[in-house]
């Protein structure tokens, strides 16, 4: 009979760097990743006979899926002689019984670091990448967790913004290899790093491509014929590598990718294996210069050509649905603290308290209700305390409500509570449904980020990919809340806090928003300052449809602004009305108060 | 026939790995023995045990030799051998009230329960270089006859419970990490369990995890404030697994771990500011620093992991092999993502000539390459 140890013993004895158990993990890790073409796969990395960064992920995905049967190709840099794709070579078929070699015409599997190989690659081939970070978003996002949201909502203006940034900054994208593409029209993918030369050779390929990254842990994957875009604006031209009048110093070739050649200049193949084969005649030059993405040489002409062919801006048709109100507030009401509605009675302004005496939790709202119609500014107008930021959060989203409900005309014809809605929708319906004007602009505003930047940030969210129109769409804003155009490329760290807020009101304007939401917007600012913002303010809004609703302490400002007014005090609407009745006849004693404050 | 390439590569691997071995295995100098390396290098065998994640002194011990010593390439070289093995069983989980003391400290207590017991420790032996020029002649320690130890003395009962019994413990236990996250199946990101925050440390990098823990309390972003040690003890624990047949826990072995419990104040607004908290580490073999740490940013990642960086650190940046791999392979050819970086320059300055950027006053990027 066969003990235990005897099995032992015999697993030991096999020459393998990877147990059977662990490749049928990284297999099904595979066809998850083919199955959904450039989403990052999380796996059980196991350690390898090389360091993590030396090849491990796309060593382990490689003996997943050879065979005694296969061929394998190992190229570092495109070389086959280089010490780190030799070693890796030498390791796969020894420890896989399968053949080797450096034809790629003859090779199966073929696994590479930072590049794909001249030859035409068909469905014989599976070409499998070693990814030292395999997270496009890390150069825009350094939280892990905050990327994972990132990719699950296709929330991508992030990115975006960076390259509108890096075209403002240098007038060129400067990001060398590794360029990030977007895979079956859903995922942004980090590519290897390989140049951007071989990127178009991803696109409707009819090779496997499976990416490694053992340190990261992740697979991912371009199955044959998908669609992969480098991420570019539609009118500026995405470019690869070149310089004028670059040839191989072997072979004379001008169609591929070449690197410098050392410290006498000139420059070479990068590919050894296209370079031999060149010069001994024995490959389809013809066929490969078909396949080289010389329609995507740098040019300088191209990238301002856009400028002249934008289309007029047009704001979107709103479909309100039947409904009189692009904006309904129902019974908002939020409690800190225990009890939830059971601590509301003997809260209120008639109790004088907004802290429960059964629970001490604090009922910063209770049964809020409002609505504002397209064209119309309501006001909402307390002291510091009195909950109208609480309610405005409630709606924003920012504060989870304990009652009520908020319901958008446009959304689903002002059928749905938006309270109910995940969090990923909710904060979608910030993109184009909803905007807000925060009291300080650090909170709706990159304050790194330039003028046009954060305007491109909402625009490219809500899907524009013309950077040329970008750039006009931003300058009209910038114009119209009268920032100087020639501060435009300026970062907003660089901006008075009057000017500032300008800024953030002309992104809250980008996508023309049906309902727009104003927190204290000119609480803060110098009185002159304010005065302006205010003028500005009350411009836009008469000249737009827009259902805005206007928070303040302050009853000059919701005068200036508004047609109606909710007056709140410890949680509670106390009255409600014309906003000119409201601030020449005030019934309530509380809202006596506010109004003789302002005309102090 | 097709194309066939150089070779060069391969040769020069060769030669080096020649060179290696001659230099390292045939030194004129006497081999060392795998006993000898357990026997007079215990803590650097026991820090690749913990590191290797793999509990065999033979195996950690062979690695050191072939790693000339350094112990993170030995830590590599045991986790890599362990990629090769299959998975035959899964132990039980170990109860670490039923571990042997080898040595036990309370720092808290003036009288514990149980005893304040030293062992084997060089932390009152003055710091002095001992050169000696051979080997010490046998004789000059003297044999003791082993102490009479009761129950209590080998098996005491842990601060926690004295703690707990003084009403001065907040509760932390939750029902939703039942089964400990095994991170070397499942990678671990966050939001992840405490299970495979502890999980990480204890395979953590020894120097890396100290370092963090450090950073911890004198680092600008500092999460560990009152640093008390409860108890950490070194000691012996046994391995039980179910008997594939009959189904019931069979014990393999005993191994060796070191456990450390720490207290920090609780003082948050949302916290229980009339008791205390207790955090947790273990690690195989006897390594007190890697416990220590592990136990106070055990409580540091309950407090505040999530409100900053914390979780990600102790998750994604304190794996020896990871961060040393990623290091190392900077040594590798990158002559094709170079020549890409440098084209970028040039096309900028093409772009500047042709009047079209870069901009006057250039914000700072939006992102990075990475």
């Amino acid at each position: 009979m066969t003990s235990t140890m005897d099995l032992v013993d015999e697993l030991e004895r096999e020459q393998g760097i990877l147990d059977e158990g662990a490749k049928r993990e990284i297999r099904r890790a595979v066809l998850t990743a083919v199955c959904v073409p450039g989403y990052q796969v999380p796996f059980g990395s196991r350690e390898m006979p090389v360091a993590r960064g030396w090849g491990s992920g796309g060593l382990q995905v490689t003996l997943a899926v050879i065979g005694p049967g296969d061929t394998v190709k190992v190229i570092d840099q495109g070389d086959d002689a280089g010490v780190n794709a030799t070693n890796l070579r030498r390791m796969i078929a020894s420890t896989t019984g399968c053949a080797e070699s450096a034809d790629t015409r003859e090779a199966t599997v073929i696994q590479t670091r930072h590049r794909i190989p001249e030859e035409k690659l068909g469905d014989e081939h599976v070409l499998v990448y070693q990814v030292p970070v395999p997270e496009p978003l890390r150069g825009v996002e350094k939280s892990v967790a905050e990327c994972a949201r990132m990719h699950a909502e296709d929330d991508y203006s992030k990115i975006w913004v960076s390259l509108y940034e890096d075209l403002v900054r240098n007038g060129v994208i400067t990001r060398g290899s590794g360029y990030p593409v977007l895979v079956g029209g859903r995922f942004v993918m980090a590519s290897s790093p390989i140049p951007r030369w071989d990127v178009p050779r991803l696109h409707q390929c009819e090779h496997l491509n499976l990416f490694g990254a053992g340190r990261e842990k992740k697979i991912y994957a371009v199955p044959p014929h998908t669609d992969v875009r480098p991420l570019a604006f539609d009118d500026v031209p995405f470019e690869v590598e070149h310089a004028p009048g670059a040839r191989c110093r072997l072979c004379g070739s001008d169609d591929v990718f070449l690197v410098e050649a050392g410290a006498d200049g000139g420059y070479l193949c990068s590919d050894t294996e296209w370079c031999s084969r060149v010069r001994d005649r024995d490959a389809d030059v013809a066929g490969h210069r078909e396949r080289a993405p010389l329609h995507l040489l740098p040019d300088p002409r191209t990238r301002m050509a856009g400028a002249a062919t934008i289309e007029p801006y047009v704001a979107p048709a709103r479909v309100s649905g039947e409904q009189e109100w692009s904006l309904r507030v129902s019974g908002i009401g939020k409690v800190h603290g225990r009890g939830g509605a059971g601590a509301v009675p003997g809260t209120g302004p008639e109790n004088g308290t907004a802290i429960s005496p059964a629970t001490g939790a604090i009922v910063a709202a209770w049964d809020v209700s409002f609505d504002v119609a397209p064209g119309e500014a309501l006001g909402v107008i307390g002291e510091s305390g009195s909950g109208k930021s609480t309610v405005l959060g409630c709606v924003i989203g920012d504060v989870d409500a304990t009652a009520g409900q908020v319901h958008l005309a446009a959304v689903d014809g002002g059928r749905t509570d938006v309270l109910r809605l995940p969090a990923d929708e909710r904060r979608r319906l910030r993109i184009a449904e909803m905007a807000v004007v925060h009291q300080d602009p650090a909170a709706g505003l990159d304050l790194g980020v330039t003028a046009g930047g954060n305007i491109a940030e909402r625009l490219t969210a809500a899907g524009w990919r013309g950077y040329h129109a970008i750039r006009r769409r931003a300058a009209e804003l910038l114009d119209r809340v009268e920032v100087p155009l020639s501060r435009m490329d300026d970062p907003v760290r660089t901006f008075s806090g009057g000017m500032r807020q300008r800024v953030q009101i002309a992104k809250a304007l980008a996508t023309d928003p049906p309902v727009l939401l104003l927190d204290e917007p000119t609480t803060g600012l110098d009185a002159s300052v304010a005065a302006g913002v205010l003028d500005l303010l009350r411009g836009l809004l008469a000249e737009r449809d827009v259902a805005a609703v206007v928070v303040s302490h302050d009853f000059a400002v919701i005068e200036a602004l508004t047609d109606r007014t909710v007056v709140m005090q410890l949680g509670r609407v106390v009255e409600r009305g014309l906003t000119d009745q409201l601030f020449h006849d005030p019934h309530h004693p509380y809202t006596q108060r506010l109004v003789a404050a302002a005309r102090r | 026939m097709g194309y066939s390439g150089a070779r060069g590569g391969l040769e020069a691997i060769l030669a080096a790995e020649d060179l290696v071995r001659r230099a390292r295995d045939h030194a004129p100098a006497p081999w060392a023995s795998t006993e000898q390396i357990t026997a007079r290098f215990r803590l650097a065998v026991d820090r690749v045990m913990g590191e290797g994640g793999l509990y065999h002194e033979p195996t950690a011990a062979a690695a050191l030799r072939q790693a000339e010593g350094d112990p993170l390439e030995a830590s590599h070289l045991v986790r890599a051998h362990r990629s090769t093995l299959p998975r035959l069983a899964v132990s039980e989980p170990v109860d670490p009230d039923e571990m042997t003391v080898l040595r036990r400290i309370v720092p808290a207590f003036r009288e514990p329960d149980g005893p304040q017991l030293l062992g084997r420790t060089t932390d009152y032996t003055g710091r002095l270089l001992e050169q000696p020029d051979g080997p010490p002649e046998p004789g000059t320690v003297q044999d003791r006859p082993a102490r009479e130890r009761s129950e209590e003395h080998r098996r005491p009962r842990r601060f926690l419970d004295l703690l707990r019994k003084l009403d001065l413990v907040a509760d932390q236990r939750r029902g939703d990490d039942p089964e400990p996250v095994d991170i070397t199946r499942k990678p671990a990101r966050p939001p992840a369990p405490r299970s495979a925050v502890l999980a990480s440390m204890a395979r953590a990098e020894t120097g890396g995890l100290v370092s963090l823990w450090y950073r911890s309390i004198l680092g600008p972003d500092g999460d560990v404030h009152e640093v008390t040690l409860g108890e950490v003890r070194h000691g012996r624990v046994p391995l039980r697994v179910r008997h594939p047949h009959t189904g019931n826990p069979v014990t393999l072995g005993e191994f060796r771990v070191t456990e450390a419990e720490a207290i920090e104040n609780l003082d948050g607004a949302d916290e229980d500011r009339t008791r205390l908290d207790v955090g947790y580490g273990l690690c195989f073999g006897h390594n007190e620093r890697k416990a220590i740490a592990m136990s106070n940013l055990d409580i540091a990642n309950r407090r505040f992991g999530r409100k900053g960086p914390l979780e990600q650190l102790l998750l994604l940046t304190v794996d020896g092999l990871d961060s040393a791999g990623f290091l190392e392979h900077l040594k590798l050819p990158h002559y094709v993502t170079f020549r890409s970086i440098v084209e970028r320059k040039q096309a900028m300055r093409v772009a500047a000539e042709a009047g079209e950027g870069p901009a006057e006053r250039p914000a700072d990027p939006a992102g990075k390459e990475c």
